[in-house]
């Protein structure tokens, strides 16, 4: 008997679930797309990095060396470019992770000083920055030891010479560093020798935006993250919630455009969501030390921007279904992929090509990047104005659609 | 403005399902309507469209001069509606809820207070006016409901089953409204499925099946067309049966009389047109039964031991009471009380809608 009804519970869930096709349709698709974000987000490597590389002495060194660079797969060089002060713009202009300088001298083996190679990094980026260090720091050690050696068997042999080094190591990276001319005192003795072999090339790091901690990089996009979150479940209950239990009837039954409620649902969601953002920077400054390097005003302006933008975005799914169930189950394939394929976490440069694509569908990856770059960088809205534009374009085209689509039948 | 409501060939479709089939009705100003039909009817898409709460897939209305399609708003402000589901925010006290439809009624702030007040007072509800709506009962939401509806001062108020789940006093305090209401020159549109409500308050009925109007008239005047009708059919059926008897006994004889008595019986009772009688006699004997057993108009007589007579008998003879009462008196009867049941709108419901279902 009991068994009777608890089977009828189940054939119940089972036959409402099969009658709302949009609980079906989130209960197939969510899964599906969760499982693929995370196997290709969470589940990958870092690669692709995109960096620029200062050449300024061009010779056999330096052509092996950025053979080197390219043939690892965690970089993306976008250029070759000759002049260390546009290769730091290029960094702070966010158009690439990071710029590897080699020096003038970098072809000169001759030389007892230590060659130095720069790089400057996009600290901001908390995983890129954490993989493209180590790497490149292990690559020039590489190549400095192939250089030193090279240098070694030379003073050695006492005569000038081409030679090739292959050394198993530099298999494992792909770097073959050929130096067609190798000049040497010939008396230096062991000690210059050991000497040049330490110090062959000081490869430095620079930090341009200094040390940020992981919570540094994590704020902004959380903060942004929980302005979406918020904002979307809010509207959920906030319109479908209240057309579930005719409370929205009330306010249809007076002289009140469909336009005037949603402006009135826009208001106070935006109001509520900016109070709710301002406690959460005030708390990561209070817990984690956070400091904001850009100006106040804009992080909030672009919170508000955020949350207008998700307010919208919600008005548009709300706008036709009748229950709160519905709409939870119609948001929750938009949500939950969002942060992951945004940037929240992870740099989008760990996925596949085409989440990279679907990045810049989503207005959560402007907002990630807008706030990172005022919080962290410093950024004006000079800086950020594509970010800003595409929110604006965002919200516009959800308010339109979730007004011109509103139901207002109760 | 004669009429408060008109309606032009309103549709209503909802996928293939229609609704509400090219609906044509005229609603007087100043009237108190009775809106009937059984459940799934189209009674309530109906209202919805009059409210503007659900757009007219075809046709149009005219609701207190105002089209519906093409001046929703002005209409709404003209309007207004206590629906079925009692549609308040339940995290707001009642004065909060009223407050707030005033507002949106565009209402001065002055007049807006001194409306409240008055309507609060009217329905009782002022002493509740700082509880949430949450915590009310059914009856006293119902009363902010209509508190809610009536700020503005609308000129025509609907109400969808207005007294559903209420208790008699609360339902009588809701009807006296009504009626004073409808005094003061405001059209009720009342949506109800409690026959006695639509009988005691409503000048006009009109019963919608299907999506159509199947029956239009006062509530007597609906009564009255049934009891025609049933004439009618009935006529012919007894025509029909007479030739029978006359062919199977000769004229004259008693059996006959008692036969088409008989078979009178059986097709009123077959119709549902008979009306039930009850006397109470204090000196009641056999003869005085025996009389009125013999009147033609009574079909059938059971005798109590307590003095009561309880007879079947014809419901469109219009002297039957009086011949009844002539019997008994004839035997020097002393009826002490005496009672009969009417033909009541909810006959007139179930046969309006059962003849729309068969055809």
């Amino acid at each position: 008997m009991e068994t009777k009804k608890v089977m009828w519970m189940l054939k119940k869930d089972l036959i409402v679930l099969w009658r709302h096709k949009p609980r079906l349709m989130s209960l197939i698709l969510f899964p599906i797309i969760m499982i693929t974000l995370f196997g290709y987000g969470m589940g990958g490597t870092l690669d692709n990095i995109p960096i620029v590389v200062v050449d300024q002495s061009h010779g056999a060194v330096t052509d092996q060396t950025l053979n080197a660079i390219k043939n690892m797969s965690l970089y993306d060089v976008k250029g070759i470019i000759s002049d260390p002060e546009k290769g730091r713009e290029m960094v702070e202009s966010g158009q690439v992770k990071a710029a590897i300088i080699l020096p003038p001298n970098y072809d000169n083996l001759t030389s007892p000083q230590p060659q130095s190679v720069v790089m400057y990094v996009d600290s901001s980026d908390q995983m890129a920055s954490q993989a493209l260090i180590p790497t490149t720091q292990a690559l020039f050690s590489k190549i400095s030891g192939q250089l030193g050696l090279e240098k070694m068997q030379m003073n050695s042999s006492g005569s000038t010479a081409s030679s090739q080094i292959s050394q198993s190591a530099s298999n494992q990276t792909g770097i073959q560093v050929n130096t067609s001319q190798v000049s040497s005192s010939g008396s230096g003795g062991i000690v210059a020798s050991i000497q040049n072999l330490a110090n062959t090339i000081n490869f430095q790091v620079d930090k341009i935006y200094g040390d940020i901690k992981y919570i540094d990089f994590l704020v902004p996009a959380v903060i942004a993250m929980t302005v979406m979150m918020s904002c979307m479940m809010g509207m959920g209950e906030s319109i479908a919630g209240e057309r579930e239990r005719g409370e929205l009837a009330r306010l249809f039954m007076t002289p009140t455009n469909v336009s005037t409620v949603v402006g009135g649902k826009i208001i106070s969601k935006l109001i509520i969501e900016t109070g709710r953002a301002l406690i959460l920077i005030v708390a990561a400054v209070i817990l984690f030390g956070i400091v904001i390097k850009g100006s106040m005003w804009l992080t909030l302006l672009l919170l508000v921007l955020t949350a207008l933008c998700f307010v919208g975005f919600g008005i548009m799914i709300s706008a036709r279904v009748s229950t709160q169930e519905d709409y939870v189950q119609m948001v929750m394939p938009f949500t939950m992929p969002m942060m992951f394929v945004s940037g929240v976490f992870y740099p989008l440069a760990t996925m596949p090509w085409i989440f990279q694509k679907i990045a810049y569908l989503v207005p959560l990856t402007y907002a990630n990047d807008a706030l990172r770059a005022v919080m962290l960088k410093g950024a004006n809205l000079g800086d950020v104005w594509v970010d800003v534009a595409v929110l604006i374009g965002f919200t516009l085209l959800f308010f339109a659609m979730g007004v011109r689509s509103f139901n207002r039948d109760v | 403005m004669k009429y408060a409501i008109e309606t032009f060939d309103l549709t209503k479709k909802f996928g293939d399902f229609l609704a509400v089939d090219t609906l044509n009705m005229k609603i007087e100003n100043k009237s108190i309507f009775g809106f009937l039909g059984p459940n799934g009817a189209g009674k309530t898409t109906t209202i919805k469209m009059l409210t503007c709460l659900a757009q007219p897939t075809g046709g149009s209305a005219n609701v207190a001069g105002y089209d519906i399609n093409e001046s929703p708003n002005e209409v709404r402000q003209k309007i207004g509606m206590v629906p079925q589901l009692v549609s308040l925010y339940g995290d707001l006290t009642v004065r909060e809820n009223v407050e707030l439809c005033a507002d949106f009624y565009g209402m001065p702030r002055d007049l807006k207070e001194v409306r409240i007040e008055e309507l609060m007072e009217l329905v009782d509800i002022k002493y509740a006016q700082n509880k949430l709506v949450r915590q009310l009962s059914g009856g006293q939401k119902q009363k902010v409901s209509v508190v809610a509806s009536l700020v503005h001062q609308p000129d025509i108020l609907f109400l969808d089953e207005p007294t559903i789940g209420l208790d008699p006093t609360t339902k009588r305090v809701l009807w006296d409204l009504i009626t004073d209401l409808n005094e003061k020159g405001h059209t009720i549109i009342l949506c109800s499925h409690d026959m006695y409500e639509v009988e005691l308050l409503c000048d006009n009925v009109g019963i919608i099946n299907q999506g159509t109007l199947a029956a239009f008239d006062t509530p007597q005047g609906l009564k009255d067309t049934m009891i025609r009708e049933e004439e009618d059919t009935k006529k012919a059926k007894l025509g029909t049966i007479i030739d029978k008897i006359e062919q199977e006994n000769p004229i004259g004889q008693e059996s006959s009389f008692k036969d088409l008595k008989g078979a009178v019986a059986d097709l009123e009772r077959e119709n549902g047109k008979t009306k039930q009688m009850s006397i109470m006699v204090s000196n009641l004997n056999d003869k005085m039964v025996d009389e009125i057993q013999m009147l033609p108009v009574v079909f059938e007589v059971s005798k109590h031991h307590s003095g009561r007579v309880i007879m079947e008998m014809d419901e469109k003879c219009k002297t039957a009471v009086n011949d009844v009462i002539w019997a008994v008196m004839e035997n020097n009867g002393n009826i002490t009380s005496i009672s009969t049941k009417d033909p009541s709108l909810e006959d007139v419901f179930v046969k309006v809608t059962a003849k729309e279902k068969e055809e």
